[in-house]
């Protein structure tokens, strides 16, 4: 992709939709930014590791995407131990959720987080970032049978967490 | 009946235009179809609503300034770098021991094309390929059997599915993955100064080739019968 004078042009035109992933895949907004700029400093680090010619988002988001998931997994052997009662608490269960036309951002985020890891990656990819089935399944290295099958049971969950503002 | 896989492909627009049109028949002659379509897209519609605030928002002015930082480029021992994908990053002290032995990496797309007699590497529509012993040495020359200058190292699938074979000669060391019929050159690193190639080989392998090969591969290395087999299947 040689739309972007340079490699940092580059990074620093797609930082917002990073930033947006990061919200997506994270439990508060101060981790989603710590991943964010561990996401950039990693990607400038690599950066000769970027084939030109090739999609620099998806090498982007690729890199976030294996970053977050060091992280989940190293958090997840110590909390295993005891669960974590803030996110228990942040999960919305309000039941007025599900009358409100519009959803804040700090909802939103509660709603992905009670998606299993391997959903919330795939309906942020898709969903919010517009990705195609087959584009999401090279970010992530799944079959793209995988990718459709659970992007179907995330967004079932999240339709129920959700609601439908207009009533059933 | 439309299954609920191909419902989502076609509500995300990712079938192709004669299936999205059957399913959107029978989504249009299905009342139930029909609402679960519309409460998706509205689900959909306050999700993404939510995370664009993110986009309207002022960057941090601690993210916009690692966008424009210079870092280091990553040097990570082959080994140890399979082995961390689950630690935090390299200390302070860590990093400076493993800058230390950078060697230095002559990269895709920087290799001049340089006055040597029997250039290992030619140059095809701004590609770089292998060529003459180099050429030959990847497409015929197995790890276990070593002849010539050229010393093969691992070799494996990358994510594409090519197969990719590390190399070392005695002025360099790289990275090459097969393309139609030829090697296609994804890394070159020079040798230090002074070290033959069977010394390096014996020292291991160039932190930056380990590092490339790390990123591209897929799955496992091949074994003894696995590169044969490949070979003698012409490498695809």
């Amino acid at each position: 992709m040689d739309q972007f004078e340079s490699f940092e042009d580059g990074l620093t035109a797609l930082l917002p939709r990073l930033r947006r992933f990061a919200h997506a895949l994270s439990r508060n907004p101060a981790d989603a930014d710590d991943l964010t700029q561990a996401a950039v400093e990693r990607a400038l680090r690599s950066q000769a590791q970027w084939v030109r010619g090739t999609r620099l988002d998806s090498w982007l988001y690729r890199i976030m995407r294996n970053l977050w998931i060091d992280t989940v997994r190293s958090r997840g052997r110590r909390e295993d131990l005891h669960a974590p009662a803030e996110e228990a608490e942040a999960i919305g269960q309000d039941p007025r959720s599900a009358i409100e036309a519009s959803i804040d951002l700090g909802r939103a985020m509660a709603a992905m987080q009670r998606l299993p890891d391997e959903q919330r990656e795939i309906v942020a990819l898709i969903i919010i970032e517009g990705f195609g089935y087959r584009e999401c399944s090279e970010i992530l290295g799944l079959p793209i049978g995988t990718v459709s099958s659970r992007l179907v049971r995330g967004r079932t969950a999240l339709l129920q967490m959700m609601g439908n503002p207009d009533g059933e | 009946m439309v299954n609920d896989e191909t419902f989502f492909a076609w509500l995300d627009g990712d079938l192709d235009a004669g299936e999205a049109a059957r399913v959107e028949a029978e989504v249009a002659a299905d009342p139930r179809l029909s609402a679960m379509a519309a409460e998706h897209r509205a689900m959909q519609v306050r999700l993404k609503g939510a995370f664009d605030t993110v986009i309207a928002a002022p960057m941090p002015e601690r993210l916009a300034a690692a966008a424009r930082t210079p870092q280091q480029a990553e040097v990570i021992d082959f080994a140890e770098a399979r082995k961390k994908r689950d630690r935090a990053w390299p200390s302070v002290a860590q990093w400076s021991a493993m800058a230390a032995t950078l060697a230095i990496g002559v990269l895709i797309g920087t290799l001049a094309p340089q006055a040597r007699q029997a250039s290992p590497v030619e140059v095809q529509g701004g590609k770089i390929y292998a060529a003459s012993a180099l050429n030959e040495a990847l497409s015929t020359q197995l790890a276990s059997a070593p002849r010539g200058d050229v010393l093969i190292g691992v070799t494996y699938r990358d994510q594409s599915g090519a197969v990719c074979r590390s190399f070392t000669d005695p002025s360099s060391s790289g990275l090459a993955c097969r393309e139609g019929k030829g090697w296609r050159v994804r890394g070159l690193f020079a040798a230090p100064e002074g070290q033959s190639g069977s010394y390096r080989m014996a020292a291991g392998m160039d932190p930056n080739l380990a590092t490339l090969v790390d990123s591209t591969m897929a799955g496992e290395p091949f074994d003894a019968a696995q590169e044969k087999a490949a070979r003698d299947k012409g490498w695809r």
